[in-house]
């Protein structure tokens, strides 16, 4: 929900004299003001949700106990804000990483990487980007993202659309590169199964 | 879809769609976090008086408005009086609480 004088987007802002500015609220919130701490919370509750919620479905078991963890961190982290950006933008980073957090937590686990499979075939298509632009397509990924077995799901968007490299996964989670990477070929493969069912239905 | 995935499909399918849910935060769980950092905040010290915060403009609630009057000392101003009210209780527990007073950091997070 938006609030007047928070921040609308990662770079826009609308100004509101009667709303304390980021740097004002951040000042406030450390100041043990209870009030700016509540307006804090009603400001970034509903992107750090959807941000959490978007990135964790359908496992939504998680998303309440990790955006806590993220407001806390993000008070416990609160002095360092130094205003040269949104603040919004600053809570949404403290996410990132605490999700990369769980990420690594869930990947952990021994069950998560098995090393016996053999990576599959990966040919590469043209027709991709004109399918790109159909709404049908990210309805697509959305439901396939959705229905992929855990690990999968989530190495998939750590390193895709969080931009890890399967070097740092594999350190992150304690992993052999090479792991990842048949973890990631695996995934790949399952979500080809998946998005040709999806496109054939 | 023939040949789909391969790592360069995936980095377009990543820019081109958006990990996105517009589901609003719960309100239990707004007031939850605001529960915890509240926790913390007094854990850390004396919270801001309840004098200073209504110099900086805000509205206090009924309960602090009667602290605001009441002839106690600073320190039993910078307490935190959220803990023992039972609207804490309510919105931490209800979706909808009935709660309305003005100046309730809980009827804020409801509302927002």
């Amino acid at each position: 929900m938006h609030h007047p004088g928070q921040a609308t987007s990662g770079h826009e802002q609308v100004i509101d004299p009667l709303v304390p500015s980021d740097q004002d609220l951040v000042a406030a919130v450390l100041a043990k003001d209870r009030k700016a701490t509540a307006e804090f919370v009603a400001r970034y509750a509903d992107s750090i949700y959807g941000y959490v919620r978007a990135r964790l479905a359908p496992r939504y078991e998680f998303v309440d106990d990790l955006v806590q963890e993220v407001f806390l961190a993000a008070w416990q982290s609160l002095g360092r804000y130094q205003g040269s950006g949104p603040l919004q933008a600053w809570v949404i980073g403290i996410a990132r990483h605490k999700l990369e957090d769980h990420y690594r937590e869930r990947l952990r686990a021994p069950q998560s990487i098995e090393d016996e499979e053999q990576e599959p075939a990966a040919p590469s298509s043209g027709e991709f980007l004109e399918l790109l632009e159909q709404e049908q397509v990210r309805k697509n990924t959305w439901r396939v993202l959705q229905g992929l077995p855990e690990s999968y799901r989530l190495a998939l968007i750590w390193r895709y659309w969080e931009k890890a490299s399967a070097r740092d996964m594999a350190l992150k989670t304690g992993r052999t590169e090479k792991a990842v990477e048949r973890l990631l070929a695996r995934a790949r493969a399952e979500f080809r199964e998946r998005w040709n069912h999806a496109q054939s239905a | 879809m023939p040949n789909l995935p391969d790592d360069s499909f995936f980095e377009q399918i990543a820019d081109e769609v958006e990990l996105h849910d517009s589901t609003p935060a719960p309100a239990r769980l707004k007031a939850t976090v605001y529960s915890a950092l509240m926790l913390l905040e007094a854990a850390a010290g004396p919270l801001m008086s309840v004098n200073e915060v209504a110099a900086r403009g805000n509205k206090l609630c009924v309960f602090e408005q009667l602290v605001q009057i009441a002839p106690v000392g600073e320190t039993a101003k910078s307490l935190n009086y959220c803990r023992v009210c039972h609207a804490r209780v309510l919105a931490e527990h209800f979706e909808n609480p009935p709660i309305y007073w003005p100046g309730c950091p809980y009827v804020q997070l409801k509302n927002s």
